[in-house]
């Protein structure tokens, strides 16, 4: 059995096709909707009157300004998160004792609505970009935390055994097996984090900012400028699924053992 | 279907999907018409279900409504009022779509939906003064408008009424927003306040003033209705409403007119009604909530102008300011976003 290959072989794109009929599907409804409905523009604009709107946003720096301010809350939210999620996650992997202790409060700080809490954050660390980084990290370090718990507890014992019988250390261990065999499971989280990471920014810029899309949504809402919020709301789409390619793509990178001449390669073989 | 090309199924399929969902918004935008033409076939002796956005959580503010409900002028004028406590911008819109005959709402949000293309009319003032204050901590030395020079001042956001309010207050003194250091603490005025987050925030003077008060803070109160005349909250419906059924718009208004009389003339009826209508009121210190009605009654009228009465005056000069303020980009004419035709 060997989980990885010291050989990378190219990583090339996935097909992009159905995503593209998808997404022009998606305008074509949109389109539809705005134009036969009978709904006013300032309950649904049209694509074009979006588009015009976010143009005239872009040109004025209006839209970079605030993607700009999100995006280091996002950024500096979901490194924090990566930084406290996947270190804590090892450790209460390595011992249920610690894992005991920590759950009341790792369970609920993700049972308490971010919108309810956020708030108090505010209050206690104020209304810079420190809140909304925290409510970033409240948010992205739970599925960080626990896909990093367990996937180091998916290596099997027997690995554990032989790199022991070799003489193996407990750095070792950790570089040449508990990290190449979490990494999987981590990417997973990751991934979900980095999609969640851009709620929690927003979520804070909502309840106090003065700049940043959220507020930029929360202003245009207020100046009844709905071609604007949805301006703000699909920058966030796109920011969010940009990132999620990007964590992708370095999951390609980084796993290419995985998927290793058509077949997916697994460290766990299963029951003898 | 064999003899149809996968292709082509799938391009019905999507064609199928797409029929059905514009029926459901045009049956969507049928209902939205039938509600601007409002009871096109209800006998008069029918009541009109009407959800009303009040634009705030329930408060005893609200007690002219609770009383109206409660003494049943709003059924003798033939509605059945549900009150729905969403947020005023959604209220607009939800008018400005036919999809409820009226809402609470501001001067400035009228003025600023209505360059947006929303069809909606201010149709009587509840609130005659603008409720908005400057509250100081003691030892700030905040004591005029001019004082505010240098401070840093906390208020929910730049958006809405206590940044609008604050513009004109720091106007009046002949300061900008250069002048002070902004920060938006979100709707935690009076923590910030009390922690010491910020020595000046801006909010309601029935609200944070009195709140503040009361947990043992001295505070000096600088309301914006003494320094400016600004139009404020009323019953705004739609034009369409207005021009086609201007009977119901009037039973409305006389309803709503009738309630906020009793509770300016009898305020501890107001709190009695409002028991009814605010879960936890009871619960609540009830010198408080009547120093809160009384605040509030001695800004539904100001005894210069008829009950219900709207100040054009007033109203021009929110118009001036928010174009000023860059809030309105072209110029308006006052006169046709409000009415006093429908005052008894």
């Amino acid at each position: 059995m060997s989980a990885w290959s010291h050989s990378a072989p190219r990583w090339s794109p996935p097909s992009r096709r159905y995503e593209l009929a998808s997404i022009a599907f998606g305008l074509l409804l949109w389109w539809a909707l705005a134009r036969f409905s009978g709904l006013p523009a300032f309950i649904l604009p049209a694509p074009g009157q979006v588009l015009t709107r976010g143009w005239d946003a872009l040109r004025s720096g209006l839209l970079l300004r605030h993607t700009w301010v999100t995006l280091q809350e996002v950024v500096a939210g979901l490194s924090l998160g990566v930084l406290l999620g996947a270190p804590l996650g090892y450790v209460l992997a390595k011992s249920r004792r610690l894992e005991r202790l920590f759950a009341p409060y790792i369970v609920t700080s993700q049972a308490v609505p971010v919108v309810a809490i956020a708030p108090l954050l505010i209050i206690w660390f104020g209304p810079g970009m420190v809140s909304k980084v925290l409510i970033t990290v409240l948010i992205t370090f739970f599925p960080l935390l626990m896909n990093t718990l367990v996937g180091v507890r998916s290596v099997p014992e027997e690995l554990h055994h032989l790199l022991c019988s070799l003489g193996a250390r407990r750095w070792q261990v950790l570089r040449y097996l508990e990290i190449p065999a979490a990494l999987p499971m981590f990417f997973s989280g990751l991934r979900i984090a980095a999609t969640l990471s851009v709620v929690g920014a927003v979520v804070g810029e909502f309840i106090a900012a003065r700049e940043g899309l959220g507020f930029l949504i929360n202003e245009a809402r207020g100046r009844y400028d709905t071609a604007l919020v949805f301006v703000g709301v699909l920058t966030l789409m796109a920011l969010a699924l940009g990132l999620y390619a990007l964590v992708r793509y370095a999951e390609g990178r980084l796993l290419y053992w995985q998927h290793r001449d058509g077949q997916t390669v697994v460290i766990n073989p299963g029951p003898r | 279907m064999p003899w149809m090309s996968p292709l082509l199924q799938r391009l019905l399929r999507g064609l199928f999907f797409l029929l059905v969902v514009w029926t459901a918004a045009c049956g969507r935008a049928e209902r939205a018409t039938s509600a601007r033409g409002q009871t096109p076939a209800q006998e008069p002796s029918s009541l009109q279900t009407v959800r009303l956005p009040m634009g705030y959580i329930p408060n005893i503010q609200y007690a002219p409504f609770y009383v109206a409900v409660e003494r049943g002028y709003f059924r003798q004028a033939g509605f059945e009022v549900e009150f729905d406590y969403s947020f005023e911008t959604d209220g607009l819109r939800l008018v400005a779509a036919g999809e409820v005959p009226f809402a609470i709402a501001s001067g400035e949000q009228v003025l600023m939906a209505r360059e947006q293309g929303l069809p909606v009319v201010y149709v009587m003032a509840w609130w005659q003064k603008f409720p908005v204050a400057v509250i100081a901590a003691e030892d700030a030395g905040v004591r005029t408008p001019a004082d505010l020079r240098g401070q840093r001042i906390g208020l929910p956001g730049l958006f809405g009424a206590t940044y609008i309010g604050l513009t004109a207050l720091l106007h009046h003194a002949g300061l900008t927003e250069e002048d002070v250091i902004l920060e938006a603490i979100g709707f935690n005025q009076v923590e910030a306040l009390a922690t010491g987050q910020v020595p000046v925030v801006v909010g309601y003077i029935t609200n944070e003033p009195i709140q503040l008060r009361h947990l043992g803070y001295a505070v000096t109160v600088l309301p914006v209705a003494d320094y400016v005349n600004l139009a404020s909250n009323g019953i705004v419906t739609s034009e369409a409403m207005r021009a086609e059924h201007p009977d119901r718009v009037r039973a409305f208004v006389h309803a709503f007119y009738r309630g906020l009389q009793d509770v300016i003339n009898d305020p501890d009826a107001g709190y009695q009604a409002s028991l009814r209508h605010v879960e936890g009121l009871a619960d609540e210190d009830p010198g408080v909530q009547m120093e809160i009605l009384h605040t509030a009654i001695a800004y539904w009228w100001t005894g210069d102008t008829p009950l219900g009465y709207a100040d054009l005056d007033a109203w021009q000069n929110m118009h001036d300011l928010l174009l000023n303020m860059g809030l309105l980009t072209r110029p308006q004419a006052v006169e046709d976003a409000v009415t006093n035709e429908f005052l008894p």
